[in-house]
C-alpha cells in the first residue's frame, strides 16, 4: 500500500473488500471495538450507560445516513422520517401480532426501506437543494401525519406506548448492557458492511456520481438506478436504528423527527467527516459528549453546536476523520523517509487513510478534500 | 357564510403572501446572486422582532423607529453574516458542494443567532405591541390595522427593491452578477462589495417583516423558524432565483394556506401546504418560474 492509490487501489479492490485495512489497523479496530465492549462491565452509573444505547442507536442512524448525504451526495433530509418509519414499524408490529421482537427489527428495516425507496422516486428529476426540500417536505408530511393521526394507530402526539423490548425478561441493568453490546455489534456490522459498500465497484459508481455527475453518467453510470439503491440500502439501515429506538426506549414519538433532533445529527456528521467511515462514530460520540455535559443548557448547547460547525466546514471541510487521516498518513511518510529519500509527494497523493476513505476520494482526482 | 369564507380567504391571501413575499424575495435574491440557500434568514426575522419589542415596549418609541431600526441592524448582521459564513468559502465557489456547504454554514449561523437569543432572552414569548392599533370588520372578518400596514409595507419594499435592481447602478451590479458573474467583474462590478450588500439588504427585508410578525405573534427565539420554512416552500414553488416567480408563489401560497384553514383548520395547513410542494416539485422540478442552471433574476 505503498504505491499511489489509482493502481495499487485497484488491484487492492481485486483482492479484499477492505484495500484501506492493514493487520495493524484490523488489530487496533478489534482493540476499539473490545474496549467500547467491556464499557458497560465497568460502568456502573445506569444514566451514562443509557445515554450511551442512545448514542449507539444516533450512530447506527448517523452511519446510514452518512452513507446517502455522504457517500452518494443525494441531499436526503427525510432520513429522520424514515428512521420513524422503521421504528413505527417495528413498534406496530410488536404490539399488534405475536412476531418475535428480533424479527420486528427485521421487519422494521424492511418497512423503512420501502418507504426510502418510494421516497427516492419522485427525487430523481432534482438534484442539490431541491433534493433537500423535496425530502424535508416528505419528513414534515410524515410526522404532521403522524402528529394529527386520531385513528389510534400510531398513538398521535403521544407516540406508540409500552412497546415490548428485546430483553424484557432481564433486570434493568442487564437489559441496559445487553441493548449496549446487540447495538455496537449491529453499529460495528453496519460499519463494516457500508465500509466494503463504499470500496465496492457499487460505492465507486456512487462516488463518481456525487464528484462530477456528468462525467460518471457519460461513463456509462445510470444515476437514477444507482440513487434507489442507495436509498435502499440506507433506509434498511436507519429502519433497523428505528426499530432498535422503540425496543431499547419502549416507546417511541413523532418527536424523534423535526428541525432539531435534524440539525444535531448534521452537525454530527459534519464534524466527523462527511462520507467517511470513521467520521459518524468521531461526530456522535464528541457531539453526544457536548450535549450531555450541556444538558441543563440548552441554549449553550447549541450555540457551541453551532459555532463547531461554522468553523469546521469553513476550515476543516473533510471533518475529524479527514484531519486524522492527514497525520496518519504524515506520520506515514515520516516514518518512510528513512527508507526512501524525501520525495516531494504531494500531501494527498493517495496513501490510504485510516479507514481508506479519505484517500480513496482524493484518488479519484476530486481536487479538494470535500464535505458533500 | 361562503361570502365570509371567501372574504376570510382574499383578506388571508394578500396578509400572509405579503409577509411570504417579504421573507422569500430576500432569499431567492440570495440564491440569485450567490447561489446560497440562506437558512439565517429566519432568524434575522426572529432578530427583527426582538428589535420590534425592544424599541416599542420597552423603549416606548415610535413604530417607525423600530422599523428603521430593525432595517438597519439586521443589514449590519446580514453583512456579518456573509462576512462569517459565505466569504471565507468564496473561493471555494465552483465546486460542486459550494451550495451544501453554505447551507450548513449558514444554518450554523441560524443555530447561533437562536440560541444566544434563547440564552440571553430566555425562551419566553414576549408581546409586542401592533405598529398600528385597532382595525376594520369586513363582512365580520376581523382585519388588524396591523396586518393591512405589513401588507402595506411589504408591497412597498417589493416595489422598492424592484425599482432598486432595475433602476440603480447597485441594483442593476447585482443583477449583472446574477447572470453572468464573470462577464460582470470584466465590466469592472465590485463583486467583492456587492455579496455583503445582497445579503445585507436580503437579511434587512427579512427583518422588517421580523417587526410585523412579532406584532401578530410574538417575540420569541424560535419565531424565526415558521417563516423559514414557509419561505422555502415559497421559493421552491416560484423556482429559487426568480424574482417574479417568488411573488406570485408568495400569494399562490399564501392563497393555499388561508384556503386550508378556512376548510381544513390551522394545523393541517403546513402539511397541506408541504403536499403541494412535493406535488409541484414532482411536476415542476424547478418550480414555476426557476430555471436549471441559468441566470435568473
Amino acid at each position: 500500500m505503498t504505491d499511489h492509490l489509482p493502481a495499487a487501489g485497484r488491484q487492492a479492490l481485486a483482492r479484499s473488500a477492505f484495500p484501506a485495512m492493514t493487520t495493524g489497523r484490523w488489530a487496533l479496530t478489534a482493540l476499539a471495538v473490545a474496549i467500547a465492549a467491556v464499557i458497560p462491565l465497568v460502568m456502573t452509573n445506569q444514566y451514562y450507560l443509557s445515554v450511551m444505547v442512545t448514542t449507539l442507536i444516533l450512530l447506527v442512524l448517523n452511519i446510514s445516513w452518512n452513507f446517502v448525504l455522504g457517500v452518494a451526495g443525494v441531499w436526503n433530509f427525510g432520513q429522520l422520517a424514515i428512521y420513524a418509519i422503521g421504528g413505527y414499524g417495528a413498534g406496530i408490529i410488536m404490539l399488534r401480532t405475536s412476531l418475535s421482537p428480533w424479527l420486528a427489527l427485521l421487519a422494521g428495516g424492511v418497512v423503512a426501506t420501502v418507504a426510502a425507496i418510494l421516497l427516492a422516486f419522485p427525487t430523481l428529476r432534482l438534484y442539490g437543494i431541491y433534493t433537500s426540500l423535496l425530502t424535508f417536505a416528505f419528513a414534515e408530511v410524515i410526522q404532521y401525519v403522524i402528529l394529527n393521526d386520531s385513528s389510534g394507530i400510531t398513538g398521535g402526539s403521544f407516540g406508540l406506548p409500552s412497546v415490548p423490548g428485546l430483553f424484557d425478561k432481564l433486570s434493568l441493568a442487564a437489559q441496559n448492557r445487553a441493548y449496549y453490546w446487540t447495538i455496537l455489534a449491529i453499529a460495528v456490522i453496519a460499519t463494516l458492511v457500508l465500509a466494503a459498500v463504499k470500496q465496492s465497484g457499487l460505492g465507486i459508481a456512487l462516488r463518481s456520481i456525487r464528484d462530477a455527475p456528468a462525467y460518471a453518467a457519460a461513463r456509462g453510470v445510470n444515476p437514477l438506478r444507482l440513487r434507489v439503491i442507495a436509498f435502499a440500502i440506507s433506509g434498511f439501515i436507519a429502519g433497523v436504528a428505528g426499530a432498535l429506538y422503540v425496543c431499547a426506549e419502549g416507546s417511541i414519538s413523532p418527536s424523534v423527527m423535526g428541525l432539531t433532533p435534524m440539525s444535531v445529527y448534521v452537525t454530527m456528521l459534519v464534524i466527523g467527516g462527511l462520507g467517511t467511515s470513521t467520521g459518524p462514530i468521531i461526530g456522535t460520540i464528541l457531539v453526544q459528549i457536548v450535549a450531555t455535559l450541556l444538558v441543563t443548557h440548552p441554549g449553550a448547547e447549541f450555540t457551541i453546536l453551532g459555532l463547531f460547525l461554522l468553523v469546521m466546514v469553513i476550515f476543516v471541510p473533510d471533518g475529524l476523520a479527514g484531519v486524522a487521516g492527514r497525520y496518519w498518513r504524515r506520520i506515514g511518510a515520516w516514518a518512510a523517509e528513512g527508507e526512501n529519500p524525501p520525495g516531494d509527494e504531494p500531501p494527498d497523493a493517495g496513501r490510504a487513510g485510516p479507514d481508506g476513505s479519505a484517500a480513496a476520494s482524493q484518488a479519484e482526482g476530486s481536487p479538494d478534500p470535500h464535505v458533500a | 357564510m361562503i361570502v365570509t369564507n371567501i372574504v376570510a380567504i382574499a383578506v388571508n391571501t394578500i396578509i400572509l403572501g405579503s409577509i411570504y413575499g417579504l421573507v422569500a424575495i430576500g432569499m431567492t435574491l440570495i440564491y440569485g446572486t450567490l447561489r446560497i440557500l440562506d437558512m439565517s434568514q429566519g432568524s434575522m426575522v426572529m432578530v427583527g422582532s426582538f428589535i420590534g419589542w425592544g424599541v416599542l415596549v420597552v423603549a416606548g418609541w415610535s413604530p417607525v423607529l423600530a422599523i428603521l431600526a430593525a432595517f438597519a441592524a439586521t443589514f449590519i448582521l446580514g453583512v456579518l453574516t456573509q462576512q462569517v459564513s459565505v466569504q471565507p468559502l468564496m473561493k471555494r465557489r465552483n465546486a460542486i458542494d459550494f451550495e451544501m456547504v453554505t447551507f450548513i454554514t449558514t444554518f450554523a449561523v441560524a443555530m447561533v443567532l437562536t440560541n444566544v437569543a434563547l440564552e440571553v432572552l430566555g425562551p419566553f414569548q414576549r408581546n409586542v405591541t401592533p405598529v398600528i392599533a385597532g382595525g376594520i370588520t369586513i363582512h365580520t372578518v376581523n382585519l388588524p390595522y396591523q396586518s393591512l400596514a405589513m401588507a402595506i409595507v411589504s408591497i412597498a419594499l417589493m416595489a422598492g427593491l424592484g425599482l432598486f435592481l432595475s433602476r440603480t447602478r447597485w441594483g442593476m451590479a447585482i443583477r449583472a452578477v446574477a447572470q453572468d458573474l464573470d462577464a460582470a467583474r470584466l465590466m469592472g462590478v465590485p463583486v467583492g462589495k456587492l455579496y455583503p450588500l445582497t445579503m445585507g439588504l436580503a437579511s434587512a427585508l427579512a427583518g422588517v417583516a421580523g417587526v410585523f410578525l412579532g406584532g401578530l405573534y410574538f417575540a420569541y427565539p424560535g419565531a424565526g423558524d415558521l417563516p423559514l420554512l414557509e419561505a422555502l416552500i415559497v421559493v421552491i414553488f416560484g423556482g429559487l432565483g426568480s424574482l417574479p416567480g417568488t411573488i406570485y408563489a408568495a400569494y399562490a401560497i399564501g392563497l393555499i394556506q388561508a384556503t386550508a384553514e378556512q376548510i381544513a383548520g390551522e394545523t393541517w395547513s403546513l402539511p397541506i401546504l408541504y403536499g403541494v410542494i412535493l406535488v409541484v416539485l414532482i411536476v415542476r422540478p424547478y418550480g414555476l418560474l426557476g430555471k436549471p442552471s441559468e441566470a435568473r433574476l
